[in-house]
């Protein structure tokens, strides 16, 4: 138990990759998401970049089976993790996928209680043992720089913090279930530019330790944190990806139309 | 897997739980018909109506003239609600455009004291206070005009509560937009604040009816309880649900099932009003957009 | 048509708003202040130790309220204990369990809104022929408190549903990101945040409920006696007032100390919930 518990620093190469094959997402008559297919290499940054309504969260949320939560939400396709594990089955525990695949969402959303019950919640949950949660909360609230903010008032609401601050509290409680794999739906949308940076320069720290998949708006953030970038676009009246590969080659060199003129900054 | 097995049970008794929840009233209504099962059978049903007097109990010559109790409940909850209306929509309108916040929030919350103030308490009071004022105008004080002011009175938080949220509803661009048209704050509140919350107040005013019929305790302790018609506002009155609350401990056979079709009439005579609630709205949402 | 015409006649409507409203406002309060001056001018001499844990004697007449007191308690006990989870657990299933919108979360809102417009009476009668003739619990504390729970339930649902409602949904996304289990979700996050409404609602519940005077005559009856166990009759202060004003020659001066005790305990449980739901939030919502 303690060594699934010791935090993502201590260890190396925990992180995974995600294949994604002949992925289909629809809301009802909807489809979001039609045939697409992805390589997500381990210990990468991958960002997906594409305009809005092209189903890029519904490809983050189907990643750690949050779609289950959307009445009317079906999903066909294979999604697995390091080969061996189906995403995509309805057999897996998806409890414990969750736990391997954390998730960081746009707005900051840590739950209205103190902000050491923020970790000990989901650690409990998973079978931490008592004894070992105050060293995850000050090695995950140090991985994150805010140990030396909060450590005097740990007891205290996370509602207080400031937006920047929850947010990287955020990271830190994903990082505290020492997932393989974190998923960022533009965690940084809804921060003031300041505390946007820090928050970005965090993420960026957790290459080759863990697998980060981030959804973003932002291709100047793309471009400084990405190792890889996957373009999504509306074709045939549901998403896909267009273009992928390694971000440094992309930005100098697209194949896809769409994704030249939305990358060099033109307007559709 | 094992804790989603206890998820998937946790839900199963929850949703026992809510199926119980939602289906208590029709074992409420069950009830009522099965106790009102003697009078349907009994083939005189027509009796309730044509009656002239009420003398359940008798053996030799019962009577079921229900009609003076029903024009009773009719009378107290119009002239209740006559009075409820006015002025909790005209306190609702000072409260919204002419007190300040922080008067506002006392207000509410005096209001909401007085909501919570219990039936028998306003009865007790009645009988204490109305009741020989009433009586001293003409007598005996216990009458339908006793009724009438204690429950008006009773019902007048529910009004104002319900047309508060409904003034406080309206959209701030609204009220922008009359102040920019040069509107002053009456006919703001005529021509603008009223028509826009009309439904939201007219929703409390059916829910205080709905009250008003309802009520037993405050009423049978001030209207006099005698199963006549009335023929004036001092004249003593016994609504429906006076008189089960007054028969219902010594009733037997006919008589109960009466009091029991009695009960049937009021919950279908408030469910519908309540029931005709979300309708309304639904149909004024789908009228918007 | 001048200028000072249309302004005047504005004026004027002003000014009628604000006289027959004000006037609205301060005769509802005044009358609000009138009982409670009655209650306490009439009932406060009354109020003793020995009133408060006394017997009853000559019929309410004489001697206190003790029994009454513990009756109403007990009976208080009963209809929580029953109407507190079943609500909760009513709230809990429509707001997190079942789609929103299905024809069986509508079927079962709309039913707990009907039982909310069931008079009191008809509960009375309800809980006399099914709580104490068919279930055979006659006339008791207990049936008494099953009576106000079903009477309480819709209270408890609508408030805890709304208070589920309000919470952000991101809350349980969040929740279900880190794997958290629905119970564990609901037991330490949902819940936790919902607690300031679903107190409300709890108080707005022991309000209806202390209050209920017409559902607790036929099903708990009358008894006097200090209570020995649930399942003996004994009146709740409301009975004992309805009671003593119409039935007890020469009660009324015990029945307004009882209303004011009665209405004293209401607005403490009142202003308290709404005090400790005020502070919570604040501490919750610091800053935002």
């Amino acid at each position: 138990m303690m060594s699934d518990y010791l935090p993502p620093s201590f260890e190396s190469a925990r992180s995974s990759k995600i294949t994604v094959s002949d992925l289909s997402v629809s809301y009802g008559n909807f489809v979001a998401l039609r045939d697409l297919n992805l390589e997500i290499p381990h210990g990468q940054i991958t960002a997906l970049v594409g305009p809005s309504g092209c189903g890029k969260s519904t490809f983050l949320h189907s990643l750690n089976r949050l779609t289950d939560l959307i009445a009317g939400c079906r999903v066909r396709g294979r999604i697995r993790l390091d080969d061996n594990l189906e995403i995509t089955d309805s057999a897996t525990d998806v409890l414990a996928l969750r736990r391997h695949i954390g998730m960081v969402f746009q707005k900051p959303n840590p739950f209205p209680q103190s902000i050491r019950r923020n970790f000990e919640i989901p650690l409990r949950e998973h079978g931490a043992l008592k004894s070992e949660i105050p060293e995850i909360i000050e090695c995950c609230l140090k991985d994150v720089g805010l140990w030396d903010e909060v450590s005097d008032r740990l007891d205290r609401s996370a509602a207080n913090l400031s937006g920047g601050q929850q947010q990287r509290l955020c990271i830190a409680r994903a990082l505290a279930l020492n997932p393989k794999v974190i998923l960022f739906d533009e965690p940084c949308s809804a921060l003031d530019p300041l505390a946007s940076a820090v928050v970005e320069d965090y993420i960026a720290e957790l290459r080759g330790r863990i697998t980060v998949v981030i959804v973003t708006h932002n291709l100047a953030q793309a471009r400084r944190i990405a190792d890889r970038l996957a373009v999504f676009w509306v074709r045939e009246g549901a998403g896909t990806v267009v273009e992928t590969g390694v971000a440094s080659e992309i930005f100098k060199n697209q194949t896809d139309p769409d994704a030249k003129r939305y990358l060099s900054g033109e307007r559709g | 897997m094992s804790r989603s097995s206890t998820d998937r049970f946790f839900g199963l008794i929850l949703g026992g739980v809510a199926i119980f929840s939602g289906g208590l009233v029709l074992l409420i209504v069950g009830f009522l018909i099965l106790g009102s099962f003697p009078i349907l059978e009994s083939g005189r049903l027509a009796n309730l109506f044509t009656d002239e007097t009420w003398r359940p109990g008798s053996d030799r010559d019962p009577q079921f003239g229900i009609l003076p109790m029903l024009v009773a409940s009719f009378l107290v909850t119009l002239l209740a609600i006559g009075i409820a209306a006015p002025l909790g929509v005209a306190s609702s309108v000072f409260h919204h455009f002419y007190l300040s916040e922080q008067l506002r929030r006392w207000n509410r919350r005096m209001l909401e004291l007085l909501a919570g103030v219990p039936s028998v308490v306003f009865g007790f009071w009645g009988l204490t206070v109305i009741v020989p004022a009433v009586n001293r105008i003409e007598p005996p004080g216990q009458s339908l005009l006793a009724a009438a002011l204690v429950l008006g009175l009773m019902i007048v938080p529910t009004v104002a509560l319900t047309s508060q949220a409904a003034l406080g509803a309206i959209p701030n661009y609204q009220l922008l937009a009359a102040a920019g048209l040069g509107l002053g704050r009456g006919q703001t509140i005529l021509n603008i604040a009223l028509p826009a919350s009309r439904n939201g107040i007219m929703g409390g005013i059916l829910l205080a009816i709905a009250r008003a019929v309802g009520e037993t305790m405050a009423v049978v302790m001030v209207c006099g309880n005698i199963p006549e018609m009335p023929s004036s506002l001092f004249d003593p009155v016994r609504p429906v649900t006076a008189t089960i609350a007054l028969e219902m401990g010594y009733a037997s056979s006919t008589h109960q099932a009466l009091l029991f079709a009695a009960g049937l009439l009021l919950v279908l005579a408030t469910g519908a009003i309540v029931g005709w609630l979300p309708f309304r709205r639904n149909e004024n949402e789908s009228a918007v957009g | 048509m001048s200028h000072s015409v249309v302004s005047a006649r504005s004026r004027c409507l002003d000014w009628a708003f604000a006289i027959a409203g004000g006037g609205a406002a301060v005769g509802t309060l005044g009358t609000l202040a009138w009982i409670i001056w009655d209650l306490i001018r009439l009932g406060i001499s009354g109020i003793t130790w020995n009133f408060l844990t006394g017997e009853v004697e000559s019929a309410g007449r004489g001697g206190g309220i003790g029994p009454v007191v513990v009756s109403t308690l007990l009976i208080l006990g009963c209809c929580l204990v029953v109407a507190v989870p079943a609500g909760m657990g009513c709230a809990v299933w429509l707001s997190e369990y079942v789609q929103r919108g299905s024809r069986l979360s509508r079927a079962i809102s709309g039913g707990v809104d009907l039982l909310a417009s069931v008079p009191s009476i008809v509960f009375g009668l309800f809980g006399m022929t099914f709580f104490s003739q068919v279930l055979g619990l006659g006339f008791s504390i207990l049936s008494g408190g099953l009576t106000l729970a079903c009477m309480i339930l819709p209270i408890l649902v609508r408030t805890t549903l709304s208070a589920l409602g309000n919470l952000p949904s991101d809350l349980r996304s969040g929740a279900a990101a880190l794997g958290l289990s629905r119970i564990t979700a609901l037991q330490k996050v949902l819940l936790p945040a919902a607690m300031p409404g679903v107190l409300v609602g709890i108080a707005l519940g022991v309000g209806r409920a202390l209050s209920e005077t017409a559902a607790l005559v036929f099903t708990s009856g009358y008894s006097t006696r200090w209570p020995a166990s649930l399942g003996e009759s004994g009146r709740s202060l409301s009975v004992h007032i309805y009671d003593l004003a119409m039935n007890i020659p020469n009660g009324s001066s015990n029945a307004s100390a009882t209303a004011l005790v009665l209405l004293i305990l209401i607005f403490v449980i009142n202003l308290t919930a709404t005090g400790v739901a005020d502070l919570w939030m604040r501490r919750l919502s610091a800053t935002e």
